[in-house]
């Protein structure tokens, strides 16, 4: 059926002209079939244009209106996520005095906190040190008097002998052997 | 010089020879030959890789028999030659008077004095050595002025330090508060 329409539409367009330049020719200015050539040659026009570019058209503005419904849902959706984000930094601002007021008091005793393990570190510190230093100057004292007593003890001894040398009596002798008898005697009675 | 296993076999060979009033004498004799080969001199030339086992000997003979010494001693040093003992004479004289002594149960005692003794003195220690000991001593005397005073006696390996040496040393460690 289209076919045999667009087959007439076309042999009428090509006829037509010629017949219509006839007529123009004979009459001199505008008739009516000049008129209806205009009009039905207008109609096959439209109708061309319907039949072929109304389905692509159609296809483009029904996938544009989707296109643009599928975009204005996913406005709407971000709009309403916006608006959601708005409302929560709204609550959160609200909050926010009350955070940093948590927020400050968090930190004053993390301060404090550290503060005070610092303080207990450098008085860990500063015992530890104390101890030490007392510890190192006992010894060094210690080892100085050891020395002064050793150096001491040694001039005594050699005081000593010098003077036993010196004075040393056979009466002393003596009494030495009978000091060294005696203990012989203690000796063999074991 | 040490007491060798070596030396206290020919010790103990040579006291079994003996008869029991010989042992002393031997003893003796045998000091006399060991202090002689021990003298630097003789020490060196009997040691010198030059002198033959026979000249050895022969030295050695003739070194005993100008000592005097008795037949069986002689024959000993003659012996010892022979064997390449002549190093060991010493401690073969050493060997065979702790035999002795012990054969006859008596001890032999280092007596150091800070000053000469008297012969009582020196009586009064080996009498407490003896009650020590339970045997008769036999005192070695020695002076040592080192001692200051007093007397140390060594017996049996023991130590007895009755000197003013060592109280001296005591007092010096107890003022150095090591004691």
């Amino acid at each position: 059926m289209k076919r045999s329409i667009l087959s007439a539409a076309l042999a009428i367009a090509a006829f037509f002209p010629s017949a219509a330049m006839a007529a123009e020719e004979a009459e001199g200015h505008g008739s009516w079939l000049t008129l209806s050539f205009f009009v039905i040659n207008f109609i096959l026009f439209a109708f061309v244009l319907v039949y072929f570019a109304g389905p692509p058209l159609r296809k483009f503005f029904g996938d544009r209106a989707s296109n643009i419904h599928a975009n204005l849902a996913k406005s709407e959706e971000a709009l309403r996520e916006a608006e959601q984000l708005a409302r929560a930094a709204a609550e959160r601002i609200a909050g926010l005095e009350q955070e940093v007021a948590g927020l400050r008091q968090d930190l004053e005793s993390e301060t404090k906190f550290q503060v005070n393990r610092v303080l207990e570190l450098a008085r860990a510190n500063s015992e530890r040190i104390r101890r030490d230093t007392q510890a190192t100057a006992t010894a060094l004292a210690d080892n100085a008097q050891r020395r002064v007593r050793e150096n001491l003890a040694a001039v005594a001894a050699r005081l000593a002998r010098d003077l036993i040398s010196r004075h040393l009596e056979a009466a002393d002798q003596r009494r030495l052997i009978e000091g060294f008898m005696d203990k012989l005697g203690q000796e063999a009675r074991r | 010089m040490k007491n060798t296993r070596v030396a206290k076999r020919y010790a103990r060979a040579l006291i079994e020879l003996a008869e029991k009033s010989q042992v002393e004498k031997w003893g003796a004799e045998l000091e006399k030959l060991a202090a002689i080969v021990d003298s630097p001199e003789l020490e060196s030339r009997l040691a010198s890789p030059e002198l033959s086992l026979a000249s050895r000997q022969e030295a050695m003979a003739k070194i005993a028999e100008k000592l005097d010494l008795s037949f069986p001693l002689r024959s000993f040093a003659v012996v010892v030659a022979r064997h390449g003992r002549i190093d060991e004479v010493s401690a073969i004289a050493e060997a065979y008077r702790d035999l002795v002594d012990e054969m006859l149960g008596r001890e032999r005692a280092t007596l150091t004095f800070a000053v000469q003794p008297t012969a009582e003195e020196t009586e009064r220690v080996v009498a407490g050595l003896e009650a020590i000991a339970r045997k008769k001593i036999i005192p070695t005397i020695k002076v040592d002025k080192e001692l200051l005073g007093g007397v140390v006696a060594e017996l049996g390996g023991k130590t007895y330090d009755g000197s003013l040496a060592a109280r001296v040393a005591e007092a010096r460690l107890k003022l150095a508060g090591h004691a």
